[in-house]
């Protein structure tokens, strides 16, 4: 049996209105401006539960209004770009250079405070760590791939 | 999370990826993962729970990843 979920999510805006002003104030102040690219692409089989809940288009809607609130964030959507397997994706690129950042499923809920997070730090022009683990990074002399798993409650 | 990313931020030798496990149950099971957040380098289960920058650091920059 279908759930309603997406009759009553269509209705449901991404950013409660009072955090808005609050929120664009915080975009706007960004040094660089920040692309959000939507990958979408074949998806896995949702658990049972996620009932018709249509992950590529809440993604979709999620990013597009996170652009809407500033000119310093712009999005776009790609079909199956180079180097992504899971779909739905959203890359967060500094400038619009992909440096490795990426979110894969949908950023609802917490999950959300994790995508704006990226894009404002993607919008420093240094990233906000100490002195000491940025000499260590800096120092790295191999390629690390950082994988975070996460759920959106 | 945010940890991650700001490493990738860092460094060029470094990508971060958040993964909604569960949008991708067949992923989130072959790497293990019971709790959130669970953190994997390069495709190898590590660590559960969020922890302080240095910390962090200490665990992703650890020798076994050379």
């Amino acid at each position: 049996m279908a759930s309603h979920n997406v009759d009553r999510l269509a209705f449901m805006p991404v950013f409660r209105p009072d955090e808005e002003p609050r929120l664009r104030e915080l975009l706007d102040a960004m040094e660089r401006p920040v692309e959000l690219v939507v990958a979408l692409g074949p998806e896995e089989t949702p658990l049972p539960g996620a009932g018709d809940f249509d992950f590529s288009a809440e993604t979709v809607k999620i990013v597009e209004a996170l652009a809407s609130l500033s000119g310093r964030v712009t999005s776009r959507i790609k079909q199956q770009p180079d180097g992504v397997t899971l779909f739905p994706a959203v890359l967060v690129l500094p400038a619009g250079k992909d440096v490795g950042l990426r979110y894969y499923g949908t950023p609802y809920g917490y999950e959300l405070a994790s995508l704006f997070g990226a894009v404002l730090e993607a919008g420093r022009p240094a990233p906000s760590l100490t002195a000491e683990s940025l000499e260590r990074l800096a120092a790295l002399d191999r390629e690390l791939a950082i994988d975070v798993f996460v759920t959106p409650t | 999370m945010l940890l991650a990313y700001k490493a990738a931020l860092a460094s060029p030798r470094v990508t971060a990826a958040a993964i909604e496990a569960g949008e991708f149950p067949r992923l989130a099971d072959e790497m293990n993962v019971w709790a959130v957040p669970s953190i994997a380098v390069n495709g190898v289960p590590q660590w559960d729970g969020a922890v302080p920058e240095r910390v962090f650091l200490d665990r992703v920059l650890a020798p076994s990843f050379a």
